[in-house]
């Protein structure tokens, strides 16, 4: 039975065979205690996955993951929009998550970083999550790193992972440092937030960005700027301009900042703040680093 | 596009757009990238059971899905990196369609008695049946005959070798007409269309829009409060108010659909 808070495990898989019927048994053992039950893979293993659970596979959500994984932030909001569909139904959830991933570096990076916040994301939810990885397609780098996100794997029966390591200073190490960008122009809007998303939208227009995506930066924008105001000592400077082909807003305040590399992943629940995690949702990065201007957030559109 | 390079720079903004959900962008995109697109199709030896312009849809799909997920921070140029989610999509979709069925025992009775039927037609007229005569003989409907029939086909391989009447040699995938790449991928960006008007600006009404839009000058000059209202015919408290709500419903809009707008899992 799923235990009250989540449950992120993990399994490596050599073929087909094994990845099937290791699911299996577990999604089985799940809807046999009143769980519900979701396999996340692309659509030819899900057809496989139908075909081996049966009659079963009726009472099994089948989530084709073929264009989900664009964002780590995104991800993690849309395992957590389905989980919470299904906890309205069912005590507690069983998942099977297939983990996919590109062919650079620098994404499988970003990626066993989102394996890491997957452990913090929605910790409050009752949800057994089993992430598997295929050993024959995926990279050594994504397969070395199974051990440290993910504290139980399957062996002979559930076994801890020597290696896990903490979520947040696992996220921290393989979060690159924000290089300075030069190219950005500032303005002063002092603390009013009316101000402040009157020049941003200018500086929007100016720049031609689209009025849907304009509005995407103006809602994010304002999240971050009324932080600053609230929680920062007041807006020191904002920057904008374009950066790798994006628009970037980038808001400096005065007060000391925060040191939480996962700000802005977590689910919002009692407790947490709700700004970072709309901004990440609204746009492609954000960033809080300490500049020598004082605490910095960016914003990448 | 179609006929210029464009520059790394050129390529880069055209990525960010496609990304940012500007259909424009997207086609342009594929547009670029059709013939290579085209060029990992053909390496895909499909046997016939997966026809070409799937395997072009889903090069398509997968080439969207690198564009939402590239940054240029990874020094891999695009199609670098888009090749490998191009690719990724047929394999995919040739798994998905070429696995062995597996039949219910309800089809598996079903396909015994059409073969059956065949057989006895053929040894007592020496001529295969008709599609109503094996209907009448096994007492299915058309629709329930055509679905076992389908099962049954074997696939005709693209490779297989025709003999035209010169003499010279073709294969059947040779044969077929290739259709126009723009047929393709129409499919594909109509979904993306689909998507595009579920953004969160659509909770807005028309009112909620008009202030916003006239407001933070989007598409437009920026128009003061007052001289919103003065079009509107309200107040500029009025108009203040409708501007904050507005905001405000955006905000919520992403609270409550927790997978950001876009297609979830």
């Amino acid at each position: 039975m799923t235990s009250a808070a989540l449950r992120h495990n993990a399994f490596v898989y050599d073929n087909d065979e094994e990845y099937v019927a290791r699911s299996v048994a577990f999604l089985k053992e799940g809807l046999q205690a009143g769980e519900s039950a979701i396999v996340a893979n692309t659509r030819d293993a899900l057809a496989m996955m139908r075909d081996a659970l049966g009659p079963d596979a009726d009472r099994v959500a089948f989530v084709d993951v073929s264009a989900t994984y664009t964002r780590p932030a995104r991800a993690v909001a849309a395992y957590y929009g389905t989980f919470l569909e299904h906890l309205r139904r069912a005590p507690s959830v069983r998942a099977v998550a297939d983990f996919q991933v590109g062919p650079t570096p620098a994404e499988w990076q970003e990626w066993i970083a989102y394996e890491a916040i997957t452990n913090l994301a929605y910790s409050h939810l009752p949800v057994w999550v089993v992430c598997t990885y295929d050993a024959n397609g995926l990279p050594d780098p994504v397969l070395e790193s199974v051990g440290q996100t993910h504290c139980e794997l399957l062996g002979h029966g559930w076994q801890d992972s020597d290696d896990f390591e903490d979520p947040r200073a696992l996220v921290r190490k393989l979060t690159p440092e924000p290089d300075p960008l030069l190219e950005l122009r500032s303005f002063s809007a002092g603390d009013d937030l009316e101000a402040f998303r009157e020049q941003l939208a200018s500086e929007l227009m100016a720049e031609k960005v689209p009025a849907g995506k304009a509005l995407d930066m103006l809602v994010a924008g304002t999240e971050i700027a009324a932080n600053a105001v609230r929680h920062g000592a007041g807006i020191e400077e904002v920057r904008v301009g374009r950066a790798e082909g994006r628009f970037v807003c980038e808001v400096v305040d005065r007060g000391g900042g925060f040191d939480d590399p996962v700000a802005g992943y977590l689910a919002p629940r009692e407790g947490t703040g709700t700004g970072l995690w709309v901004a990440r949702q609204l746009t492609w990065r954000v960033e809080p680093f300490a500049s020598p201007r004082g605490f910095a957030v960016r914003i990448w559109l | 596009m179609r006929g210029s390079r464009p520059s790394a720079e050129q390529e880069r903004e055209l990525v960010v757009a496609a990304e940012a959900g500007d259909e424009a962008a997207c086609r342009q995109l594929v547009e670029l990238f059709l013939p290579a697109i085209g060029g990992i199709a053909r390496r895909f030896n499909i046997g016939g059971q997966v026809q070409r312009s799937e395997l072009m849809q889903e090069g398509v799909a997968g080439l969207l899905f690198a564009a939402r997920r590239y940054d240029p921070r990874m020094e891999t140029p695009f199609w670098g990196y888009a090749s490998f989610w191009v690719r990724k999509a047929m394999q995919e979709l040739v798994a998905e369609l070429t696995r062995p069925a597996t039949l219910s025992d309800h089809a598996v009775r079903g396909l015994a008695r059409v073969r059956a039927a065949q057989r006895a037609h053929a040894q007592a007229y020496g001529v295969e049946p008709t599609s109503a005569q094996l209907a009448a003989l096994t007492g299915f409907k058309r629709a329930q005959l055509d679905r076992l029939l389908a099962i049954d086909r074997a696939p005709r391989s693209f490779e297989e070798p025709l003999r035209a009447d010169d003499g010279t040699a073709a294969t059947f995938g040779e044969m077929v007409a290739d259709p126009r790449p723009e047929k393709e991928y129409e499919q594909v960006l109509d979904k993306l269309e689909i998507q595009a008007v579920r953004g969160h600006a659509e909770r807005l009404d028309e009112r909620e829009r008009t202030v916003l839009w006239r407001h933070y000058g989007l598409g437009q000059p920026p128009q003061t409060l007052s001289e919103i209202g003065a079009g509107l015919g309200l107040t500029a408290e009025r108009i203040r108010q409708i501007n904050q709500g507005a905001l405000e419903k955006l905000r919520e809009a992403v609270m409550q659909s927790p997978d950001g707008g876009g297609a979830g899992i």
